[in-house]
């Protein structure tokens, strides 16, 4: 990750330029992850008996399924926030994953 | 995050102040809080997919109830995992552990 090393060194704020890279890195963890879990769980789904190659239904799949799955994302991310805000307003600061 | 310690060794943080020192850090733990949130969005996103899209993929939203089985399931495995502290708190205490 050359690019990050740059503009590590082009700024001349350390603390700006520290917290810049961990945003990054941040980022295209949470990428990482989200594509992983999504081929895992589309594949299952849209590839029953793989053939010799990928077929225009199980294509069409694959994108309707990488949509379900991102707006699942959304819900379960929308609804943890809530629970989140919900605990520590109640005062009762016991979540944990 | 082990390389974000490896390019931290390239920066110079005698030149910060305690202040910015300070602020670095609150800034360091926001960017961690908000990673273990995503991380366990994943993994929720995970469980509650397994669990709530069950038919074949046909569209690239949540219908109505999977919409709602997505927002009670993450609701239950978090009540799930405060019930299973809440027991194992109960077992410390009686000395079963």
């Amino acid at each position: 990750m050359d690019s990050m090393n740059d503009s590590l060194s082009a700024s001349s704020d350390p603390k700006t330029a520290i917290i810049r890279q961990i945003q990054q890195e941040a980022a295209i963890n949470n990428a990482r992850q989200l594509i992983d879990k999504m081929n895992n769980h589309c594949f299952q789904k849209c590839v029953p008996t793989p053939g010799s190659s990928l077929s225009k239904k199980e294509e069409t799949c694959f994108k309707l399924c990488m949509e379900k799955y991102m707006s699942a994302w959304n819900t379960v991310s929308r609804q943890y926030i809530s629970r989140i805000q919900r605990s520590s307003a109640g005062g009762n600061g016991g979540f944990g994953l | 995050m082990d390389l974000s310690s490896a390019s931290a060794s390239q920066l110079d943080f005698s030149k910060l102040s305690d202040y910015e020192k300070r602020e670095l850090q609150q800034n360091l733990q926001n960017e961690m809080q908000k990673a273990k949130i995503q991380e366990s969005v994943h993994n929720l996103t995970d469980i509650c997919w397994t669990k709530c899209v069950t038919k074949g993929i046909s569209s690239g939203t949540l219908d109505r109830t999977e919409e709602s089985c997505t927002q009670n399931c993450v609701e239950r495995f978090l009540d799930a995992n405060e019930a299973v502290l809440k027991h194992l708190e109960e077992m410390r205490g009686q000395g079963g552990v």
